[in-house]
């Protein structure tokens, strides 16, 4: 059966008709094209379709499109903007914390919710919020180093800020996750 | 998923459980084992009766007699960080954070953790031991199922069909326990216990009230209380006299996680071990 | 003359900013119009005739555009043994073997045709394990094997389920094992474990109406897909076009022809249609590929010195139903049976055994994490039978330069240095033999070592060429699955022709039709074989460029330099950026030479000799060895069996580190994969029905951030491959081989137990404790000397 949804996705309003039995993830890879959230097991184990819903990071295989109707939801794509990337993002990149790549976005979106929460989070912290994003390639250790490198500049972004610095040219998607 | 699926979110309870009437409508809180089942062919409703949009399910509250009242929507992620489970119920909270990852405690609740009547379900041993209450709403009524009469056995609780789990109450008396919930997984994180043993103590009574509580060794999460009552009679210093007493007590199977006579053995050590900390 | 700055030095990747931001593109993600979904009939039964298929009513059910079965496609495939057909045909012999497929318009109309088609099976016996397989009368799981067609270096036994065994004869153990001082036996058992790659596999084919094949797929090797195919399906490998974009993962899994066959099937019966063929987690589990199971059995006789003298090694190797690629990895364990350790006489056997279980595979390390298992394994008790120190032991028996391998090949001083890897983590977790014991806290050591195996004729190239600004484009076909081959790559050439690396654009999503070839990525061998095609590219291109500036310049080429971008006199101090060359360059009165400036290059290991069919002997029987060492420190709780791996150190002789980042990532990778099929990983399979009892991510764990060890200290030494680019070897495999062995052997220092059996699950440790602890109380003594006890 057939229902009208509407939600924003990366800032962007989106009405669509979907199945009821679509989920969240199918939508958004075949709905909108944004393909950055990935399928690998489909039922909630591995951590690759990683989106935030209303700021929450969520399994996108486990939630059906009609659930995600009058909510926000961010992807990877919605991270950066033009060339201004998330501060995860650049992370990665300067820690070799990228393998293959196919658990990349899902693990930087559960990392952007958690220093949402945590602005300064302990390795501990770190390991368990990155508990359900499986990799089979790094060995997870540059990730969770890039995290906390992130972390910290933005910390150190947040208080030039405070001072009256703005952060200028920061993506307008980033206020959502990092605020 | 079938094609005719249909899907409906009340704003009420009330609403909620007249759309149940309906032969082959299922309730969808978290949606992080109802959706796998369907599509694993398991489960097949012909219609979702979504709960998150009805507003008084996502309260957490304190409660008459200084409990708290948990809202059947609210995720497993607000409950392990809520100030007052974190304060009085803290052994909650320890077992709400073992349930899953954290991105899937942001939609897995604590009354779906229930409803699912898991032998292994982490979050069952807390409401056992802290005497939890589950409020019901059916087109009958209201009513309250206290939580040692609400696991059956595997997949079966005390629900009668088109009964909707509103809210779990932890009771006042039960505030301030504190002890911790010993896990053994094959893997560290997000994995489903092989065994799981809460012993809690109570704060500040005299004499200390203690609790013991099992999952996944047996057809449906355990309490002990006959090994409470060995520590409340002899405390801590009883720790192994309780280790062999809960190990008797215990009915494992054997299934991909462990052994029977492992897990059996585990509840020993286990138990020991929750006790002599809180010596 | 080669600059420096971009060798050693942690260049970001250059695929990277596309991974970070989601626009990576994989097979799943590209866009297709009108695609049709699959949908496959797989057998329930582990082994049975196949009596009759029957697809008329999946063919008439509305949305269906194609149903294929075994009778449409009776062409044999396989990599280098042909033993496998696209649908079971006449039998089926795993719980999973295809024997049908449709496809349609949508997932849910594809899967409920198939439950359509009716399948007639006579149930035949089956056989599980290996010692069944090999013994004589077992049921026959490839009755006609001695007709399948074979490369000349694989030896099937025909009436057997043997599907190749390579045999070593070195010296003479039979007088060697007579003559020695003591004599140990023991048997160690690997289970059949899965890849898991983060990303399922997945094909989408199509076939044109003029007949073309066009492939996209997430797979190792583009070309021998496309080889693989056309033999398949009897077609010109002109016809046959197949492209991968970025892939999640393969760990060897994506490795020779997987799903591709059955998309094309499918495709073939709908021209003009895509296809695609994804399976879900849990066919990825059991009915893609498996890595082989292993039952070791070692003898090993000592003299009193400590030097191993004589040496038998028998593999025996659980191939599962199909051996096509499997046979291979027999192979290789074979001529490295023994280890990174100079055995004077040698009986080793490696036999591969067909049985009816998944189908055995290429997977990372091909066959040396398992057979390290048990050599290093074997290596620690025997040094403690003795009463020699583990360390020392290894370094007395080690293989380095003078000594030969198992084959009778000595090792040059260019082989790489196990000696110095051993010692760098000895020293790093605190090895020495007067060290501190605390009870339940133990350290291992273990090494290992891997060559690239491959057909001798195994070739990479590369072509080399430029935009109009002097971007230098650069077109491979090795797969770049995160090992980072396109980053290297783009290393290499900046720094041969020191030109930014930003100016170098690797192309590392290959199109067979416009790609130059590259065999498979495999064997560790991108780095070093694309890597040397890269410099033979780059020195053609630095030729040409000078050629052209010579004349411009009117100077010799010969004493021109490449240097930032542009061609150098340095005698005169004139240049000329590159961007005014690489079109060909143009004189004030408008004439012009030169041309586009570009390579086509190529590398081929050079030398490599056969073995000896019967002794396995051969001077040069693979390119190059890469040595390593890891050493762990564990913490046991006796009471629960649980073990923490608190600290690892590993150590490999990488011949040159080109980039630490990524070269760090390798090893942390593979140390976790490691410690995953170490200590948490089985495929099981339900030996009364055949179907395996964990296909899922929920059943069957690997690990997560919370199991990885606080701390990894990675160490490489850099002892120049004399052939290697840069003098760089291969490293990708061999990072997972040690890890679980290590555990092992410091799960004996902890507290006297072995596990001989992976995975070193907790249960198994407990109930080894239990055994060593009812063991002692039956003997009336506290061990004082730890025993040894087999789980």
């Amino acid at each position: 059966m057939k229902k009208t949804i509407t939600l924003e996705v990366n800032g962007v309003p989106e009405t669509a008709e979907v199945e009821v039995g679509t989920t969240l993830l199918r939508f958004l890879r075949d709905g909108l094209d944004l393909t950055g959230a990935k399928e690998g097991c489909n039922e909630g184990e591995c951590g690759s379709c990683m989106v935030l819903l209303d700021g929450r990071p969520v399994n996108s295989c486990l939630v059906l499109a009609v659930e995600a109707s009058g909510r926000r939801v961010t992807t990877i794509e919605g991270l950066s903007k033009d060339d201004v990337l998330h501060p995860l993002q650049k992370a990665f990149l300067s820690h070799a914390a990228i393998q293959c790549g196919f658990c990349t976005p899902g693990m930087i979106v559960s990392a952007a919710a958690l220093l949402r929460e945590k602005p300064e989070p302990s390795e501990d912290d770190v390991r368990k919020a990155l508990a359900g994003n499986l990799c089979r390639c790094t060995g997870y250790r540059q990730i969770v180093d890039a995290v906390h490198s992130a972390a910290a500049e933005m910390r150190a972004a947040a208080s030039v800020g405070g001072n009256g610095n703005a952060d200028a040219g920061k993506p307008a998607a980033c206020e959502e996750v990092t605020a | 998923m079938p094609s005719d699926l249909d899907f409906l979110s009340p704003t009420s309870v009330d609403e909620a459980i007249a759309l149940k009437a309906v032969p082959g409508t299922a309730w969808l809180l978290g949606g992080t084992d109802l959706l796998p089942q369907m599509r694993a062919g398991r489960k097949a409703p012909g219609r979702l009766v979504d709960l998150k949009r009805i507003p008084g399910l996502h309260e957490i509250r304190e409660v008459a007699d200084g409990g708290l009242s948990i809202g059947a929507a609210v995720p497993l992620a607000d409950v392990e960080v809520h100030p007052d489970v974190l304060d009085r119920f803290p052994l909650l909270a320890e077992c709400a954070k073992t349930v899953g990852a954290w991105p899937l405690r942001q939609r897995a609740t604590l009354a779906g953790n229930l409803c699912n009547a898991s032998p292994a379900a982490d979050t069952a041993v807390a409401l056992l031991a802290l005497e939890a209450e589950v409020e019901v709403a059916s087109t009958v009524g209201r009513r309250t199922i206290p939580i040692r009469e609400f696991f059956l056995g595997p997949g079966l609780s005390a629900l009668e069909p088109g009964e909707l789990v509103t809210a779990v109450v932890l009771p006042g008396a039960s505030a301030g326990f504190r002890g911790s919930y010993l896990r053994l997984s094959r893997r560290k994180g997000m994995d489903l216990a092989t065994v799981g043993v809460l012993v809690g103590k109570s704060n500040g009574t005299l004499p200390a009230r203690w609790r013991v509580a099992l999952a996944a060794v047996a057809p449906t999460p355990l309490r002990l209380r006959a090994v409470e009552e060995l520590l409340e009679a002899k405390g801590a210093a009883a720790a192994s006299e309780a280790a062999e007493a809960a190990r008797l007590a215990c009915r494992p199977i054997t299934d991909l996680r462990g052994s029977a006579e492992y897990r059996r053995e585990m509840v020993g050590v286990l138990v020991r071990r929750g006790a002599l900390s809180l010596g | 003359m080669i600059a420096s700055g971009r060798i050693g030095t942690d260049v970001p990747r250059v695929d990277g900013l596309e991974k970070v931001t989601g626009a990576a593109q994989y097979t799943a993600d590209l866009k297709f119009p009108r695609l049709l979904h699959v949908a496959v009939v797989r057998s329930p039964h582990p082994h049975a005739r196949v009596l009759d298929v029957r697809t008329e009513k999946a063919l008439r059910m509305p949305g269906v555009r194609a149903v294929v079965s075994g009778r449409d496609f009776p062409l044999h495939t396989g990599i280098y043994l042909k033993d496998q057909t696209v649908f079971a045909t006449d039998r089926v012999r795993f719980v999973g073997d295809p024997v049908a497929a449709v496809a349609a318009e949508t997932p849910e109309a594809a899967l409920e045709a198939a439950a359509l088609v009716a399948v007639d099976y006579e149930p035949l016996p089956p056989i599980f394990d290996v010692e069944e397989g090999i013994a004589d009368g077992a049921p026959l799981v490839h009755p006609d094997l001695g007709s399948y067609e074979v490369v000349p270096w694989i030896r099937p036994k025909s009436g057997t389920n043997v599907c190749n065994h390579l045999k070593i004869r070195k010296g003479d153990y039979a007088s060697a094992l007579a003559g020695s001082w003591r004599v140990f036996e023991n048997v160690f058992r690997v289970p059949q474990v899965q890849h898991v790659p983060m990303e399922p596999h997945v094909s989408v084919a199509r076939v044109d109406l003029a007949g073309k094949v066009e492939v996209h797929t997430s797979a190792q090797s583009p070309f021998t897909v496309r080889h693989l195919l056309a033999a398949c399906f009897g077609l010109s490998h002109g016809d046959v076009r197949v492209h991968v974009p970025y892939v999640g993962g393969g760990f060897g899994g994506k490795a020779g022809i997987n799903l591709e066959p059955i998309a094309v099937a499918l495709a073939m019966r709908c021209r003009g249609r895509w296809v695609r063929f994804m399976v879900d987690r849990h066919e990825e589990f059991y009915a893609t590929v498996v890595r082989q199971g292993l039952t070791a059995t070692l003898v090993t006789g000592v003299d009193r010195s400590g030097k191993v003298q004589a040496q038998k090694m028998h593999y025996l190797w659980n191939c599962g139903a199909y051996g096509g690629y499997g046979v291979n990895i027999v192979r290789s364990a074979g001529y490295t049976c023994g280890g990174a350790y100079e055995f004077p006489n040698v009986e080793g056997d490696s036999i591969g055994v067909y049985t009816n279980r998944p189908v055995g595979s290429a997977y990372r390390g091909f066959g040396m994490q398992e057979i390290h298992w048990a050599l290093e394994q074997q290596m620690d008790k025997v040094a403690l039978e003795i009463g020699m120190d583990p360390v020392e032991f290894r370094l007395l028996n080690a293989l380095g330069a003078g000594k030969a391998t198992v084959t009778g090949q000595v090792l040059d001083e260019h082989a790489g240095r196990v000696d110095l890897c051993i010692r760098s983590v000895a020293d790093e977790i605190g090895m020495d033999p007067g060290r501190q014991k605390t009870p339940y806290r133990g350290k291992g050591i273990a090494c290992a070592v891997k060559a690239p195996a491959m057909p001798n004729d195994a070739a990479s190239s590369v072509v080399m060429k430029f935009a109009e600004d002097a971007t230098l484009e650069i077109l491979i076909a090795g797969i770049d699955y995160g090992q980072g081959l396109m980053t290297v790559v783009a290393q290499f050439a900046a720094e041969a022709l020191d030109i930014p690396v930003e100016m170098v654009r690797v192309r590392g999503c290959p199109d067979t039709d416009l790609s130059p070839y590259d065999w498979q990525t495999v064997a560790s061998r991108q780095t070093w074989a694309t890597g040397n095609a890269v410099l033979r590219g780059a020195e053609e291109i630095r030729r040409k460029l000078c050629d052209t500036a010579g004349e411009a310049l009117g100077v010799p080429a010969s004493e021109l330099i490449l240097r930032g971008g542009a061609v150098v006199h340095e005698a005169t101090g004139r240049s000329l950026p590159l961007a005014r060359l690489v079109m060909g360059y143009q004189f004030p009165d408008g004439h012009a030479i030169g041309g586009p400036v570009a390579s086509a290059t190529s590398y081929l290991p050079e030398g490599l000799l056969f073995l000896d069919p019967e002794t396995s002997q051969s001077a040069k029987p693979v390119a190059k060895w890469t040595f390593g060492a890891q050493a762990v420190e564990i913490s046991v709780d006796p009471e629960t069996g649980q073990v923490t791996v608190e600290r690892i150190a590993a150590c490999y002789d990488v011949g040159r580190v080109v980039n630490p980042g990524l070269i760090r990532g390798q090893t942390y990778g593979g140390i976790v994969q490691g410690l995953g099929t170490g200590m948490m990983e089985e495929l099981l399979v339900d030996t009364k029905t055949g179907r395996a009892m964990n296909a899922s991510l929920m059943d069957y764990k690997i690990p997560s951030t919370e199991d990885v060890p606080a701390e990894m200290v990675v160490d490489f030494v850099e002892t120049p491959q004399k052939d290697g680019p840069m003098g760089a070897r291969g490293i990708g495999e061999h990072t997972m081989i040690p890890t679980p062995a290590a555990i092992a052997n410091a799960l004996y220092d902890a507290c006297g137990i072995r596990i001989s059996e992976m995975p070193i699950t907790a249960e198994k440790v407990w109930r080894a404790l239990k055994e060593k602890e009812r063991a002692a109380s039956e003997a009336g003594v506290a061990p004082a000397v730890p025993a040894s006890v087999t789980a």
